[in-house]
């Protein structure tokens, strides 16, 4: 069977197979060379878009300190419980994930005696989308469960304790609505199912929502840092590829004296309101040297401690969305009210200035006066007439009918230029914004929007800060501070300084005056002193507001308003000390009381006596004088 | 005395060949254990060491394949033919189903794929038989009709278990064969044109799972999340190991189980090597195949008969068959087929049947006349 027969027959043929197969290897090695060399970025790219994972890790928010560097906002650590459910014992279906994390979760609340839920739709987004989280069961947990958790977490696995910043409010309620509070950025959702990159974790920062939070989160919320992560197909994190940390926000340091502002809360707090009034008002205390915010403070208050994660939703809910108290506005520049009588000072300093009015105009008031056919007299505070009345006497007993009187002399222009050069009517430009502009009427206002000519009769109201004309507390207290360092109008500020977490200064406030009045020295120090004798006079209107040792320069108004609950009264009191070398403006306002003498005065005593570390002068004699 | 002729025989292989051999069995054992490496001290499956047994046992046959004389084996092809045919029906009535194919039969943990045997079988039995045809028949239809009977017989037997990809490796070694044995081109070109133009035929009693596999690779982003994703996978593997690769047990698309762990450490095994070792080391691996079929086709030539130029034909015709397609398949040229790599994808039969295979070429070698 061993045959022999000769092959060469078949070489040319053996050679084609051998080029054939030769052609096929080349074929094999451009390709590879195609794909290797030629499309090699572009499949590395594909290979790194599928594996990496960046994630955004939240930065800590800076600190708020008052001047002296007390701390009114830091960051403190929250412990929380969390499940990594890539660890969750390699579920392969949807819905193991679901009742394994279910599982899982029974266990936890088992162990820690808690009862916590979590819907299967987060577990399923969580899963699906951000696999090498840790999903959050329990936020903020007290020490007790913490040491529960830690002494038998072997019995739960795929359950971790994490440590988070969390905003804290060292004071609670104090100065809150100037500090305002943080909360999860608008429009940032959750459900991150229409989220438009997918391989990227998206964990918000805490935004500022209110106040200097508001005005400073582009300092405060610091750069967030990030994580690269690699990840497998089904998903779940096999390693750290590279780690950028995040940056603490910068330093926020105000021009607020925790120790002034304490004092003010407490004043406001302890005001003396007719019986079943509720306490509603604002102070705010400059200094009209700088324009400096040294207390600003609106009643009723909150705790900003509450918008932190954690806290049941009915309690945040129950503080935002109390339309009737409305506890977040900030009443000192995001309310409007009639200033009154302390209105006068505006009103006596454009007659002055116009010489319409002299020191020695003399009015007798009978308690009424009829002007035009109006139907009904316009009357004083004091029914009984106050007599006969010079300037000075006029500003002491805050009497109205000199005020009609001369206010309708003095023309509604006039007074209305006058109010706008202390920047009445507009914002003043404090930079923690939201402030209001107030009103200040003039005929051609009343035109457009009431669609009703001006008449004497709204000259004479404007002279006494009633008519149509609105100011927020912060405008009154620069219309204070304006008269303490005579005659500049300074822009209000809170924010002192920024700096940076290694403490060097980024940016530092400069004093800003927005106007200097156009008015004599003379006559400023005129309508001065008038306001120091309203004071310090055992009759002034003013007189609650006076503090032993301490010259008090200030003025009352009662402001009535119409509002949904009837006529009610609003109760001024804007003032300056010392009122040789003011260091001091402040103004008190309260929406629903008896009188700014009886009202707002003693709290406006209060906190200059604080302040001054003086005692309230307790000596004036009969309160029912002292109305206005 | 018997043993010293042995060793007279072994003396007188081909180095080349032997040497080719054993680097791509190293580099299988190394790619096979990156393949299935997890990490530093994580668990991992044995395949490398279960395919260092497969070589151990491989090499013990090659020695044996190469000793013997071929003309030897192939007196006995008949009868190798109706085991081949044999175990093919075996395994479609007691075969082991897995993925929904019955492929292999099983012996407690010990199983066999008779595809294997089956190409083995065929390359055999049609060289056996072209070799014996008189030279002038050979120019005959019949001569075609009867190697394609003899081929369509277990052909149609794998493509019902189904197999399509191993039964395919028929069609390549049957055409390789007869146009070596002198078959006339024209009636390889009319076969050729027949078998195109049955494909539409064939097209629709393909499975859907076939289907998908077959025009995945036209645009792979089609369904990169199911039937692409193998494929898109190996091609991300394979491209980001750039010119030099990333390194050996540092490839992520393989490491990471992007490269789905069940097919990298055989259909998928190059993948891994290009992305570890780069285009240089692509290169290497088709270099090293390149010099093995070289020296096969060699070994055709100067083979003592025709029966030996025909058997290291068939068997060159195989492994670059299986080469060409698997290569092709990981960087997107060619469909998916579960064909494995000659000698590096993990898998004990087409491991011992690739090594019979090079041993019979070896034997071809030995037995040659010396002048």
């Amino acid at each position: 069977m061993i045959i022999s027969a000769p092959s060469q027959n078949s070489e040319p043929r053996l050679r084609i197979v051998g080029i054939v197969i030769g052609l096929g290897l080349l074929v094999l090695l451009a390709a590879l060379w195609y794909v290797q060399i030629l499309q090699g970025a572009h499949y590395g790219n594909r290979d790194q878009a599928q594996s990496l994972r960046r994630i955004r890790i939240p930065s800590a928010r800076g600190d708020i300190v008052d001047r002296n560097g007390v701390v009114l906002a830091n960051n403190r650590q929250s412990f929380d419980i969390v499940m990594y459910l890539e660890q969750l014992d390699h579920p392969s279906k949807r819905q193991n994930v679901v009742r394994i994390a279910s599982e899982t979760l029974a266990a936890i609340n088992e162990t820690l005696g808690t009862a916590v839920t979590l819907s299967d739709h987060d577990v399923r987004i969580h899963y699906e989308q951000r696999r090498p989280l840790p999903l959050t069961v329990m936020r903020d947990v007290s020490t007790n469960v913490v040491a529960t958790f830690v002494e038998r977490v072997n019995e739960l696995p795929g359950a971790d304790l994490i440590v988070t910043p969390i905003r804290q409010y060292p004071f609670g309620s104090l100065a809150a609505h100037l500090l305002g509070y943080v909360g999860k950025p608008q429009g940032v959702s959750d459900d991150t199912e229409q989220e438009p990159e997918r391989f990227y974790y998206y964990q918000p920062d805490m935004v500022g929502v209110q106040g200097v939070e508001h005005a400073c989160d582009k300092f405060l919320h610091g750069a967030p840092g990030g994580k690269t992560i690699r990840v497998g197909p089904r998903g779940g994190s096999v390693g750290t590829v590279s780690e950028k940390l995040a940056l603490r926000g910068n330093r926020v340091v105000l021009t607020l004296d925790a120790r002034i502002q304490r004092i003010v809360e407490e004043a406001l707090d302890n005001v003396a309101l007719p019986a079943g009034r509720e306490l509603r008002g604002a102070a705010v205390v400059l200094d009209p040297r700088t324009g400096e915010v040294l207390a600003m403070s609106s009643r009723p208050t909150f705790d900003p401690n509450i918008f932190n994660p954690g806290v049941p939703a009915e309690t945040v809910n129950a503080v935002l969305y109390d339309k009737a108290r409305s506890p977040t506005l900030n009443r000192a520049i995001g309310a409007r009210y009639a200033p009154g009588s302390t209105f006068k000072t505006v009103t006596l300093l454009a007659g002055l200035d116009a010489g319409v009015i002299t020191p020695h105009d003399t009015v007798v008031c009978q308690g009424e006066l009829r002007i035009g056919t109006w139907p009904r007299p316009f009357g004083c505070w004091n029914k009984h007439g106050h007599g006969a009345l010079d300037m000075m006497g006029a500003m002491r007993q805050s009497c109205e009918i000199w005020f009609y009187q001369r206010g309708m002399a003095v023309g509604v222009d006039r007074i209305a230029n006058m109010a706008m050069e202390f920047g009445l009517g507009q914002s003043t430009g404090i930079d923690i914004g939201n402030d209001l502009d107030g009103l200040v009427p003039t005929p051609e206002w009343k035109r457009q929007h009431r669609g009703e000519g001006w008449w004497d009769g709204d000259t004479a109201q404007m002279a006494v800060g009633q008519s149509f004309l609105l100011a927020t507390p912060l405008q009154m207290a620069n219309v204070a501070a304006t008269f303490a360092n005579g005659g500049t109008v300074l822009q209000p500020f809170v924010v002192k300084r920024i700096e940076s977490p290694t403490g060097e200064t980024l940016r530092e406030t400069q004093l800003t005056v927005r106007r200097r009045l156009s008015v004599s020295p003379q006559n400023i120090e005129l309508v001065r002193q008038a306001m120091a004798t309203a004071v310090q006079s055992v009759d002034g209107t003013g007189h609650h507001a006076a503090v032993k040792g301490l010259n008090v320069a200030g003025k009352t108004g009662t402001a009535e308003a119409d509002t949904a609950h009837g006529r009610i009264k609003r109760a001024w009191f804007i003032g300056f000390a010392p009122y040789e070398q003011p260091q001091i403006a402040a103004a008190v306002l309260f929406e629903d009381a008896e009188s700014g003498g009886h009202t707002a005065a003693p709290v406006a005593a209060e906190i200059l006596a604080g302040i001054f570390s003086k005692s309230a002068e307790k000596t004036a004699g009969d309160r029912g004088l002292y109305a206005d | 005395m018997r043993i010293k002729h042995y060793f007279e025989l072994l003396r007188r292989m081909d180095w080349w060949l032997v040497v080719t051999m054993i680097a791509l069995m190293v580099i299988s054992v190394c790619f096979i254990y990156s393949a299935s490496y997890r990490g530093p001290g994580q668990p991992m499956p044995r395949y490398y060491q279960m395919q260092m047994i497969w070589f151990g046992i491989g090499l013990v046959i090659y020695v044996v394949a190469a000793l013997v004389d071929y003309r030897r084996v192939c007196e006995w092809a008949p009868v190798w033919y109706a085991m081949a045919i044999g175990a093919l029906v075996l395994v479609l009535v007691a075969g082991t189903k897995v993925y929904g194919a019955r492929r292999w039969l099983g012996w407690g943990s010990f199983g066999i794929q008779p595809s294997e045997i089956a190409k083995l079988a065929v390359i055999v039995a049609v060289s056996y038989y072209l070799f014996h045809r008189p030279p002038e028949t050979r120019r005959q239809w019949r001569t075609v009709a009867a190697v394609l009977a003899l081929a369509g017989v277990p052909l149609a037997l794998i493509v019902v278990q189904p197999d399509l990809g191993s039964a395919m490796v028929l069609v390549p070694i049957c055409l390789a064969l007869m146009f070596v044995a002198g078959v006339r081109v024209k009636h390889l070109a009319v076969v050729v044109a027949i078998g195109l133009a049955l494909a539409p035929l064939g097209w629709m009693q393909l499975r859907d799972y076939q289907k998908a596999r077959l025009t995945v690779f036209l645009n792979p982003n089609k369904d990169p999340l199911g039937a692409g994703w193998n494929l898109n996978q190996s091609l991300i593997a394979v491209g980001s190991g750039g010119l030099t690769g990333k390194g050996y047990l540092q490839g992520t698309q393989n490491l990471l189980g992007y490269l789905p762990r069940t097919v990298a450490p055989n259909d998928f095994l190059f993948s891994v090597i290009g992305e570890e070792t780069g285009f240089v080391g692509g290169a290497c691996v088709v270099g090293l195949y390149g010099v093995l079929f070289l020296r096969g086709l060699r070994i055709a030539a100067d083979a003592r008969d025709r029966l030996g130029s025909l058997l290291a034909t068939g068997v060159v015709a195989m492994l670059f068959f299986h080469v060409f397609i698997n290569i092709g398949m990981t960087i997107g040229l060619m469909p998916i087929k579960g064909l494995p790599l000659p000698l590096l994808s993990h898998g004990g039969s087409f491991v011992l049947a690739t090594m019979t295979a090079l041993g019979l070429i070896q034997s071809v070698w030995i037995h040659r006349r010396v002048y």
